[in-house]
């Protein structure tokens, strides 16, 4: 084979393992078995800085126009209902699915006193 | 140590510094943004560009083979968040390219690396594989700090 072609192949190797080790995401917590509503925290926090960082502050710690959300004390429940029906000027669903799983356990994460 | 706490283990480590893990990355990510701009420089002084730039020969080669180190470092914390606990995600078209060009950006280096070495290849081959590499770079430092720092806050 010319050699040329190695670091064609090798970066076509390292582009292949890395995309294995993103769909496996090997670090990423996972939920307990038999309760896979609950989320991901790590996501959570992704999720939470896109969609609700802006009104809530960069990692729940307020000023914005959202209240402050580290160490309220919020618990699952609560924090989905917020999240589902909205509250005062925060509208329903602003996430939903997989996200909302994520982020209602990143919030409790935070919240905790 | 379960998996699972590798993750809560990192980001306890990062927030001892900055706000979030998320802040954490984007300033990494920054921090070797800068050193892909110095890299390309010195690399275009080395290939006799830029002449405005005084010195040409050991020195400017030592600065270029530093700054590409302390970028490749500067690239692994975020890489360890991003791929080992995020994933490849598509959740909007942002996300996807930066999923799609950070899934290619290690065998750029890795390709870009070899080719260093590879003195059969022809002379374009090096300023090409090093400028698509600082390319994608920037394509990630977009897609993710720079909207970090301008949708969320500037700030560590």
């Amino acid at each position: 084979m010319r050699r040329g072609w190695t670091p064609l192949l090798v970066g076509g190797a390292v582009v292949v393992c890395t995309f294995a080790l993103a769909q496996a995401e090997i670090f990423a917590p996972s939920s307990p078995a038999g309760t896979e509503t609950v989320g991901d925290v790590s996501r959570g926090e992704t999720v939470f800085q896109r969609e609700c960082a802006s009104c809530h502050g960069a990692g729940g710690s307020g000023g914005g126009v959202g209240p402050r959300l580290v160490g309220t004390g919020i618990d699952a429940a609560t924090a989905t209902a917020i999240v589902q029906q909205g509250s005062g000027v925060m509208p329903a669903g602003l996430v939903s699915g997989r996200d909302e799983a994520d982020v209602v356990a990143y919030v409790v994460s935070i919240s905790m006193p | 140590m379960p998996l699972a706490d590798v993750a809560e283990t990192y980001t306890d480590l990062v927030t001892t510094v900055f706000s979030s893990a998320i802040a954490a990355k984007a300033w990494f990510a920054t921090a070797a943004f800068a050193l892909a701009f110095v890299q390309v420089t010195t690399a275009a002084r080395i290939y006799g560009r830029l002449r405005f730039l005084s010195e040409r020969g050991p020195a400017i080669a030592r600065v270029h083979r530093w700054s590409g180190r302390i970028a490749f470092l500067c690239t692994l914390p975020v890489f360890f968040h991003c791929v080992t606990i995020l994933g490849f995600q598509t959740p909007d078209a942002r996300v996807a390219l930066h999923s799609l060009v950070g899934t290619f950006f290690y065998g750029m280096f890795a390709a870009k690396v070899l080719i260093v070495r590879d003195r059969t290849l022809p002379a374009w081959a090096l300023p090409t594989a090093g400028l698509t590499l600082a390319s994608m770079l920037g394509v990630l430092w977009f897609t993710s700090s720079l909207w970090y720092f301008t949708n969320v806050r500037f700030g560590f």
